[in-house]
This record gives structure tokens, sequence and C-alpha cells, in this order.
């Protein structure tokens, strides 16, 4: 395995070094790099300035040439420098952690959603649902990025914000979301007629009072969940933990996931001296410790059936840890709302400029500016996502052995998400792969709509001024994320798949 | 497929008549196919959805100097009525609507008095006949570098594949706003040679996957046997097997196109003004959501019906060229 | 694989009419007389079938709805499992006869139309609870299936796929479970047993793995095992392990057998009673012997006329059957062999004839014709008028 990977790394440099010198070479040959100095009245000044440009990008040499003296200054750790004689580099560092936050956060979420979505859609074949997600993908793979990306900046940031200042919902709305909400259950939950209708009054009438609900305390503007809104939320955790990864069949892994979300409450209580302020590794580091405890009740509780206990207690652990997480950062919500007069949902750049705040401030701060460019960025993946991983359950469910599973015996729960789940998800991690490579095409377009200054925009500015270290430096970032995710995608291949490990 | 072991089966008895046999097996393949696919209800509206759109891109202001039925050209300005409102309406009169109407500006005029209408279907023109270009070149390129490789093995394959790995490795869009930087001044011609350039590599993976499975089939070994030359195994015993994928790869790679090529434009870096396609209408217009809404709305409604109806009609043929119909087993 | 004998060439005497009990019973003694020496030793050792009936089945029905029109897979199958009997079901693909052991197992998609009682010691399956169901499946019956090389997940191990089919009916450890699994391992013959648990289907040749899926069904000791077309997609030289490994287990874990097949070849000297279906109906059912050596159904006689056998002379020609089976969508209204058949009359054509007893013993046939079958000396001849053509 290990051999395996290192030929893969070392062939996917030499590929890498190749497609390098295909971008140098079209990023040369792309226009005149002179044209801003082309309209300057004082010739002489002109003739000194193109001169000495000239001189920096060295064009008098062939861009061979030129490309083997970019790659000898990268070989000893420089970018090398833009036209304007500024170092690629300096502007380099801020701008890769802003798109990577973006293409990640757009990535994880594409996936989450789409392969979850997908496999319901596909569980649920040729139902409501399926067909509506089925068109909706079409569609999702018929929009403009660009153009998705302007009219969220109108509706979901600007009207949004404005509608926060008098957030209240209209009764029409309400009874429209609720149906929608009645709708969908519907067709996920599926079953005969009397479930099917049980399950669209139960969602349509929850959807509806809860809306209600919300928008008559006046959630919107001080939104917070509170002690009670948490235990609901972390015991409902508990047992859908258990429902996924275990079953109801035996008592214990329920009992080991219901008490790992008390043990998780208990700490809610207790956890503002240590949630007060903290930073991301702490919060990294307790996920760490909330899954472990997960994993020890349920070795403890789980007793023979430990195995199936102990994903349900760590799984229910980690939910519970991310409802306290969003708890606190709602807490700081009504500080931030203020600082950023009342319109959280931001138009343009990664940051509020300037701004100061405590982790959940910041945090809110950073979750406002990226939810919009990532909505727009995550509709497409979103769609391949669904479509491919509907695609290949459906073509699981059909195998023989999960035919096989049934005639064990086995639950259509241990049937669905042991035997068929997991081989579904191995042609999807070669699709992460490709994917990946999309999504940083497509935040070159998002970064311009939401006005970023990261690599896309570095990329695109290189690119129209004929400029080639720029765009080599944001190519040398992507090409090595893309290759990065590869070899992630492999691994995870490898781990899903034992035919493969002895190669 | 069902076709393919009778084709083999037909021209694996007698290779001499495997090019007759085949021909009576294609065209009653060749029925069915056509019927599944008029039968798709999805695809059916989107090929009625592209006609109509390319009907009307075409006639309307004309091509060249041919003229349209549209008096007005997307060039010439005029005063600005109505505030540039559009006077398109679709509500019949019964209905208590202005009845159905084109107007004066069905799409409204922009800030300085331009037909709206003129310069979307001006827009419609260029940024379809880039898309059918896109689709047709990287077709054609895709589907020879996948039947050679996947044919000669070797050598051939090695160096090819390699090639195409390279090229993957560049994120397509990157690849193809690098091409059109340059190749957008030079017209849409070459924009859509350029971006067809780079967008091949998918259906090379799938055609070479295709021959490969293929080459080892009876049908061609009996071909092979009989001395057939290997541009002639190529093109008349293993290429019209694998027409399928690549029909419904030209129609999805002229869906992605346009919306590649629209957001080059978006970019200023594939169709350069003062021609305009529809991404760089909603380029130039991005900022006129607020003042003027419907400039930003029509190419991008024009945009989503094109490449959703081309989606629609490959997806009608994909179910065509390979249903997977339930059978029942036994 | 050759059936034992050309029956024209050596009449058996068949069973003498007496009590049917004693006639069951009498069968294991004939099939080992009558050749099947290869697994004769283990129906011989074994407990005899008894007349306690563990499966019955009554008036089954299946369709699928499609495009083009309900597809009619069963169309009122009858039939009775008693207690560790080898029952064989035979017929070409489309008959149903894979279709009606899916509807006893639940393992039908959605959308089929079933209709009829199955009834497991008494109580109708499809009555029960899905969970009832479940817990039927896998314990009660268990099911092996064709293709071994796709059977198995190929994402788990051996041992997790063994343990799991015990863990999901009883509540016992991982660690008994997995004992389980080692003990059926070796028991259909599967060496180092313990170091096998951990390997994965890939690293097992197709033999292996038939004999890892044989396991998996008797694991809980089940009272019937459906085996479809268990040696089918095998190479030959392990079909006959594959099938003498499955009559063993049968016998060490007391249950019956429902022998789905299309090759008669498996089913002589295999099997107790023989069940043959055309069309999504039960054509003939009867004693083996009887089957074989006097078949009174044309289907049954060109089935036993086209096989191959050894002591085949070299210049005489296979009878094949000619034509192909009817399309289950829009069946004729009379028998949906006459097409096929020699002997076919116009009566054949207006109506379907149903399952009727004939001259021999326990020995059912749905044929107008039947006493023309019986009158014959050799009922294959019947095919060989039109098909063959001397040298």
């Amino acid at each position: 395995m290990a051999a395996f990977m290192v030929r893969r790394l070392v062939i996917s440099v030499f590929t890498l070094l190749a497609a390098s010198f295909i971008v140098f070479w079209g990023t040369s040959i792309a226009g005149d790099p002179m044209s801003d100095l082309r309209g300057i009245q004082d010739e002489g000044d002109a003739q000194q300035q193109i001169d000495a440009r000239s001189r920096r990008m060295r064009l008098g040499d062939p861009i061979f040439v030129r490309y083997l003296a970019w790659l000898g200054a990268l070989l000893t750790g420089d970018l090398g420098e833009n036209k304007f004689g500024q170092s690629v580099s300096g502007i380099l560092g801020p701008a890769v952690s802003a798109t990577m936050q973006l293409v990640v956060a757009a990535t994880v979420l594409a996936i989450v959603l789409g392969v979850t979505i997908g496999i319901v859609s596909a569980l649920r074949q040729y139902s409501g649902f399926d067909y509506s997600l089925t068109f909706a993908a079409f569609l999702f793979f018929s929009l403009p990025v660009f153009w998705v990306a302007v009219m969220l900046k109108q509706y979901a940031a600007i009207d949004f914000n404005n509608w926060l200042r008098d957030p209240e919902i209209a009764v029409p709305v309400i009874v429209v979301l609720g149906l929608v909400s009645g709708l969908a259950w519907m067709a996920i939950v599926g079953g005969d007629r009397q479930r099917r209708l049980t399950s669209f009054g139960v969602a349509a009438v929850v959807t509806a009072l809860g809306l209600w609900a919300l928008s008559a305390s006046g959630w919107f503007t001080d939104p917070g969940l509170g002690l009670i809104a948490v235990v609901i939320l972390s015991l409902g955790g508990a047992v859908g933990a258990t429902f996924l990864l275990a079953g109801f069949r035996y008592r214990q892994p329920l009992t080991a996931a219901l008490v790992t979300a008390g043990i998780g409450i208990v700490f809610y209580l207790f956890s503002e001296p240590v949630l007060e302020d903290p930073n991301w590794l702490m919060i990294l580091l307790l996920a760490v410790i909330a899954v472990g405890v997960g994993l020890v009740v349920g070795r403890y509780v789980g007793g023979i059936h430990r195995r199936q206990a102990m994903p349900a207690a760590a799984l229910s652990a980690f939910f519970t840890g991310g409802v306290i997480f969003i708890d606190y950062l709602l807490q700081a919500y009504s500080t931030y709302l203020s600082r950023v007069r009342g319109r959280p949902i931001s138009t343009i750049g990664a940051g509020t400029p300037n701004f100061q705040g405590d982790f959940w401030e910041s945090g809110l701060d950073s979750i406002g500016h990226l939810i919009l460019p990532t909505t727009a960025l995550l509709l497409i993946s979103f769609a391949v996502y669904t479509r491919y991983s509907r695609a290949s359950m459906l073509e699981v469910m059909n195998q023989d052995y999960v035919r096989t599973a049934r005639s064990k015996g086995l639950t259509e729960r241990t049937v669905v998400t042991k035997h068929a789940f997991r081989n579904a998800l191995i042609p999807i991690t070669t699709l992460m792969a490709f994917d990946f490579g999309a999504v940083i095409g497509g935040a070159v377009i998002t970064e311009r709509v939401f006005g970023w200054q990261g690599m896309g925009h570095m990329f695109i500015k290189g690119l129209q001024e004929v400029d080639p270290p720029p765009v080599m430096a944001f190519f040398l970032v992507a090409g090595g994320s893309i290759v990065v995710f590869n070899m992630l995608a492999d691994i995870a291949y490898a781990y899903l798949d034992p035919r493969i490990r002895v190669g | 497929m069902s076709a393919q072991t009778d084709r083999s089966a037909t021209s694996g008895r007698q290779s001499a008549d495997a090019a007759e046999g085949m021909t009576v097996v294609a065209r009653t393949q060749a029925e069915i196919i056509r019927r599944r696919f008029f039968r798709h209800r999805a695809a059916m509206a989107g090929l009625v959805t592209l006609l109509f759109v390319i009907v009307l891109a075409y006639s309307s202001i004309g091509v060249g100097p041919i003229p349209g039925w549209w008096d007005k050209t997307y060039m010439s300005t005029a005063s600005v009525l109505d505030g540039g409102r559009p006077t398109l309406s679709l509500v019949p009169g019964f209905l208590g609507g202005d009845g159905i109407r084109l107007g004066e500006h069905p799409f409204g005029q922009d800030n300085v008095g331009i037909d709206y209408f003129a310069l979307v279907m001006r827009g419609t023109q260029q940024s379809l006949t880039v898309a059918f270009l896109i689709g047709f070149v990287s077709t054609v390129i895709g589907a020879t570098v996948g039947a050679t490789s996947g044919y000669f093995r070797g050598r051939t394959e090695a160096v090819l594949m390699r090639f195409t790995d390279v090229m993957i490795a560049i994120p397509v869009l990157v690849f193809a706003a690098i091409l059109a930087a340059a190749a957008g001044r030079a017209g849409i011609v070459a924009l859509g040679v350029a971006i067809g350039a780079v967008t091949w590599t998918g259906l090379a993976r799938l055609v070479r996957g295709e021959f490969l499975s293929l080459r080892e089939k009876e049908f061609v070994e009996a071909a092979r046997a009989a001395g057939t030359r290997s541009t002639r195994i190529i093109f008349k015993h293993i290429m019209p097997n694998t027409v399928g994928v690549i029909i419904v790869s030209a129609t999805l790679a002229i869906a992605a196109g346009i919306l590649l090529e629209t957001a080059l434009s978006y970019l200023d870096l594939g169709v350069r003004a003062p021609d305009v396609s529809l991404g760089s209408l909603i380029s130039r217009y991005e900022t006129a959501m607020q003042t003027r809404p419907w400039l930003f709305w029509w190419p991008g409604v024009f945009i989503v019906a094109i490449a959703l109806s081309v989606n629609f009609i490959g997806d009608g043929l994909r179910d065509a060229f390979d249903p997977r119909q339930t059978r029942v087993r036994d | 694989m050759t059936i034992p004998s050309n029956p024209s060439a050596q009449p058996q005497p068949g069973i003498q009419p007496g009590p049917s009990e004693a006639a069951l019973a009498a069968t294991p003694d004939v099939a080992a007389a009558t050749g099947g020496a290869r697994v004769a030793s283990g129906i011989a050792a074994a407990k005899p079938p008894s007349r306690e009936e563990v499966l019955k089945v009554e008036n089954l029905t299946v369709g699928f709805p499609t495009d083009d029109g309900l597809v009619k897979a069963v169309r009122g199958v009858s039939y009775t499992v008693h207690e560790r009997e080898v029952l064989g079901i035979v017929g070409e693909s489309g008959s149903g006869k894979s279709v009606s052991s899916m509807a006893i197992m639940g393992l039908l998609p959605k959308n089929a139309r079933i209709s009829g009682t199955i009834r497991y010691r008494g109580e109708d399956i499809l009555k029960m609870s899905k969970k009832a169901q479940r817990s039927l499946r896998g314990r009660r019956i268990g099911m092996i299936f064709q293709d071994p090389m796709t059977a198995l997940n190929p994402v788990y191990t051996i041992g997790d796929q063994l343990a799991e089919a015990v863990l999901s009916h009883e509540t016992v450890s991982r660690k008994q479970a997995l004992a389980r699994a080692e003990e059926m391992l070796a028991l259909v013959g599967i060496p180092q047993p313990k170091q096998r648990l951990r390997a994965y289907p890939h690293e097992f040749s197709g033999g292996m793995r038939q004999r890892a899926m044989i396991a998996m069904a008797v694991i809980n000791n089940p009272d019937v095992i459906i085996a479809d077309e268990p040696t089918t997609a095998l190479d030959v030289t392990v079909q006959a392990q594959i099938l003498e490994t499955l009559l063993d287990v049968k016998d060490q874990v007391n249950s019956a057998i429902i022998l789905i097949t299309h090759d008669l070849g498996v089913v002589a000297g295999t099997v107790h009673r023989v069940l043959v279906m055309y069309a999504g109906r039960p054509v003939e059912l009867g004693e083996t012997d009887e089957v074989f050596y006097r078949p009174r159904m044309p289907y049954t006689a060109g089935l036993l006329g086209s096989i191959p056998a050894l002591d085949t002379a070299s210049g005489e020609k296979l009878r094949p059957i000619k034509g192909t089976p009817p399309s289950l969508i829009t069946l004729p209204p009379g028998c949906p062999f006459a097409p096929r058949c020699p002997l076919v009359t116009d009566i054949c054509d207006d109506e379907e004839p149903e399952l009727a007893s004939t001259d021999g013993l326990e020995h059912w046939a749905a044929c107008h014709h039947w006493t023309r079958l019986a009158e014959a000396e050799d009922p294959t001849k019947f095919f060989r008028a039109e098909s063959e053509v001397r040298r």
C-alpha cells in the first residue's frame, strides 16, 4: 500500500510538472504584458518602464528558458515576483487561506449532503421526493454559477438582511413551508397510505408550529438554543445515532448513546469557563475527547453488543458536541449583529475589515461571509454527488450480495447501512478526486462575484495582465491540493475496498 | 447491451458478411433507440425548447447579411421608453392581463436605449455557436484519442494517457481560461475550438474503456483474423458499438460548453466587447440588478433554458441507448 | 454429468402401488439402486424423510407489472416439502422456478404481485408481519444462490458475514458467533477454518465461496434450504463436490432441500421428488424415478431426450425441443407447451390442462394426452420424428 502511494505521488509530481509548463506557456502568450504602459503620454517614461519590466520578466528569452528560470527559483522556495515587482508569496498567503476555507467548506458540505440525499433518493426510488430531487439536480447542473451567485447576493443577503430588521414570518408563508415540509417527509418516510398521511400531518404541523413559535418569540433577533433545546436535540441525536448505527433490537446501544448524550449535557452546564473564548485547537481537542468518552461508554455499557454500542455512542457524543457548539455561536449572535449594524449576511470579501472579536464572534463573522459563496459553489457539486450516489446505491441494491444479506434475515436497516452503503461509497471516492478540481474552478468565479481577494482573483488578474508568476503560484496551490485530494480519495478507496489493498 | 451480442454473433460467424449483417441489425436497433428516445417526455420537452430557442435566435435578428423578422438591431440605440421596462406580455386579456403581445421592446432596453431583445438574441447566437463548436471539437478529439489508445494499447496508449493525465491535472475552467485569454481575441470560432481542446478528457477515458473491452470480443478477433485493416476495424466494427457513449457525451459536452463559455465571458476572458454572449451580458448588467433587474434576468433565463434542455436531451439519449429495464430473473 | 441410463433401453421396475408412506420411505433405496452412486451413501445413511409437512405452497401466483403488461412469472404453483426431503424443481429459465422460491424467502421486488399461500409449519408466510418473516429467513429457511462470485459481499470478511447470520437471530456474543462460523466452515470442508474466517471473498475460489455460502445458509440449523442453481456457475469439476457437500450438510443439520435447477443430471440420484415447471406452472410432479422413467408430460419427455448421455450411440443425434417458451405477458388460452409439442391436438390450443394424477403413484402431470405417453415404449421418441435427420 505504501509503495503504491509513493508511486502514485511520484507520477503526480511529474504530471504536475508537465501541466505547469502548459500553464506557464499559455499565460505567456495570453496577450501583451505591456498594454497598461502603452497609453502613457510621456513616451520616454513609458519606454523606460517597458524596458525595466521586460528585463524583470526576461522577455528577451524564449518562453521555455523563462519557465526553467521560474522552476529553478521555485526549487529554492522562491515564487518570484509579479510584473510590478511585488513578491508573489506575499500576496499568496492570505489569498490561500481565504480560498481554501471556501473550497473545503463547499466540498465537505457537498459530499455530506449530496451523498446522504442521493442515497435516500435511491432508497425511495420513483417517489415524489426522488422525482423532485432528480429535477433539482438537473436544474443545478444547468445553472451558471455566476448568475446564481448574483441572485444569492440580491435575495439571500440584501433582502434577507432587510427582512431581519423586522423579522416576522407571514402566516401564508408559514402555511406553505409547512405543506412543503409535510410533502418532503411523506416522500422520505414512505410506507403505506396511513403511514404517509401520518408523516405528512406530523411534519407539516411541527414545521408550521415551529416557525410560528420562532417568529412570534422574536427568535430571529436574538436566537439561541438554551438548556431545553440542547437537551431535546442531544437526546434526539442519541436516538438517531442509535437508529443509524445499531438499531433498537437490543437495549444496550441506545442506553450507551443516551448516557453519552447525558454526559454531554452535564458538561454543557459547567462549560462556561472552558468555552468562554476558546480557540480552534481547543475545539478540536474537545471533539476528540467527546468521541473518546462515547467509545468508552459504549465499551462498558454495550456489553456483548459493544460493537454496535461504541460507534452509536461516539456519534451521539459528536452530535451533542455540535449542538453545544451551535448554542455558543448563537449566544454570541446579538453582540455580533449590533457590531455589523444588523446585516449579518455579507456580500463582499472573506471577512469584515478590521473586525476584532472573541472566538465566537469571529466565527460568526466567517460564517456570515462564507455562507453565500459556499452555497453558490455547492449547488453543482451537490447535484453531481446526489446523482452519482443515487445511481451507485441503486446499482448496489440490485447486487446479489444485498439479496444474500436479506436472505440471512438481516433487518433492512443493516442491509442498507452495512452491506449497501459501504459498497455504494466505493465509486464515489473516485468522483471526489474529479470534483475537487471543478470546485476550484468554480471558486475562481464565485470569488469574483463576491469580491474575495483570494487565489481566484489572483489567477484572473495575473492572466489578464499576462503575468505568469501569480498564475503559476495559483496553479501550484490548486494542482497541489488536487494531488493531495486524490491521495485522500485513494486512501479512502483502499480502506473501503479490500480487493485493492494488495497492490 | 443486447445489440452487442447480436452483432458479435453475426459478424463472428461470417466476417465477410459482417458489414451487411450489422447494418440490418443496426437499423432495427436504431429504430428501437429512436422509439425509446421519443417516448422520453423530459427529452422531448428539452428538444422542443432547444429548437424554439435556436429558431428564435437565428430568425429574429438574422445571420450576417441575411435580415431577420425583428426590426431592431443589437447595436442601434433609441430613446429609452418607460424606463426601459420590458413590454412583453404573456397573460391573455380574459385573465386580466395585457394580452399576448411583444410590444416595442419585449425584453426592455438598457440604459442607452439598445433593444434588449435584439441584444439577447445576438448573445444567444454567439453562445450557441460556441457551445456547439465545443461539443463538436471535444467529441472529435476525445473519441479519436480514446479510440486510438484503447485499440492500439502499448506505447501509443501510454503516451496518450499520460498526456490526458497532464490535461486533467489542470482544472478545466483554469485551462479553458488560459487558452481563451489568447483565443478569445481571435473571435468566437477560435474560442470554441480552444475550449473544445481542453474538455475532451472525460470522453477520451470513456471511449478508451469501451474499446479496451470491445477489442477483445469475438467479432473483432474475427475481423482481425480475416486481415482487416486497423482503421477499418476501428471505424466499421468497434466505433458503431460505442456510438451511444459518444453521442450522449457529445450532448453533455454542449451543455457543459455553454456554461463554460458564459462563465469565461463573464470573467471577460471569452467573447469580448463589442461582441456579446449571454455571459458577457450578465457581467455587463450585473450592477443593474437593483434598478433594471430584467437586464440581469433575460440572459440568465436563456442560459438555463439551453443548458437544461440539452441536459434533458442527453438524459433521454442515455436512457435510449442504455436502458436499465427491469427484467424478470429466473 | 449424465443421467444414469437411457430410460428406454433399461426399463426399471418402478415402485409398486402401495401405501404412500412406504413409497416415500422407499425412495432413497431406489435412488441408490438406480445410480447416483456419488451421493447415494449420503442419503442412505441419513434419517429418511418423514410425512411431516414443513413447507406447503398452495396456488402461488407472482406477477410483475412492466411497461408492456403484467409478466405472469408464476401461475398457480402448489407443492409440499416434507421434513428432510429433497425436492427438485426443474425448468428452463423463465419457467418461474426461481421466482417461486424467492416468494418463499420474501425476496421479490416490492412491485411483485403475489397471491396464494405459503405455509411454514401451517402458518402462512405471506400473511406474517415483516418482522416474523424476517425471523424466518436465514433461521428456519436458508438460501444458497447461483453465483458465489457475486453473492458474497466483497468488503467484509467471510467470518463477519457468517457471524452476522447468527447474530441477527440469536443473542450471543460475537466470539460465540465466530466460533459457530468456524465450526460450519469445517463442516462444509474448508481447510484451516480459523484462518479462513479472516479472509475476504476475493481470496476464495468459486467452489470455496459456494461452500461458504452453504455454511452461511445452514449456520442456524434451518428446516429448509433453498438451493437455487447451486452448481450452475461453477466449474464442472467442482459441481459434483459441491452437490455432495450440500447433501452431506443437509444430513448433519436434518433439513429439507428445495433444489432448483435446469439440469436434469443434477436432479438424477440427488432428489426424492421432482417438480417440472413450464411457463410459470408445474407440469409434472412425482418421485424421481417415476418422472425419469415414465414421464407423463411431453415437455419432460423432451427434456429427457435432449440430455447427452455417455452411452448415446455415436450415430444418434440429440433430440432438442424445437421452439422457445412463450411470452409470459401474452399467454395463449391453451396449453403453453402446445406450439412445441409433438402430440398437439385441437384441445391443447383451447384448454390448459390441470395438474392431474396419472397411472403412476403420486405422479401428477398436466397433459391432455398423458395416456399416449403411457402407451409408448419410449416416451422420448415423439421428439425424434421431426427433429432428427439420420446421417
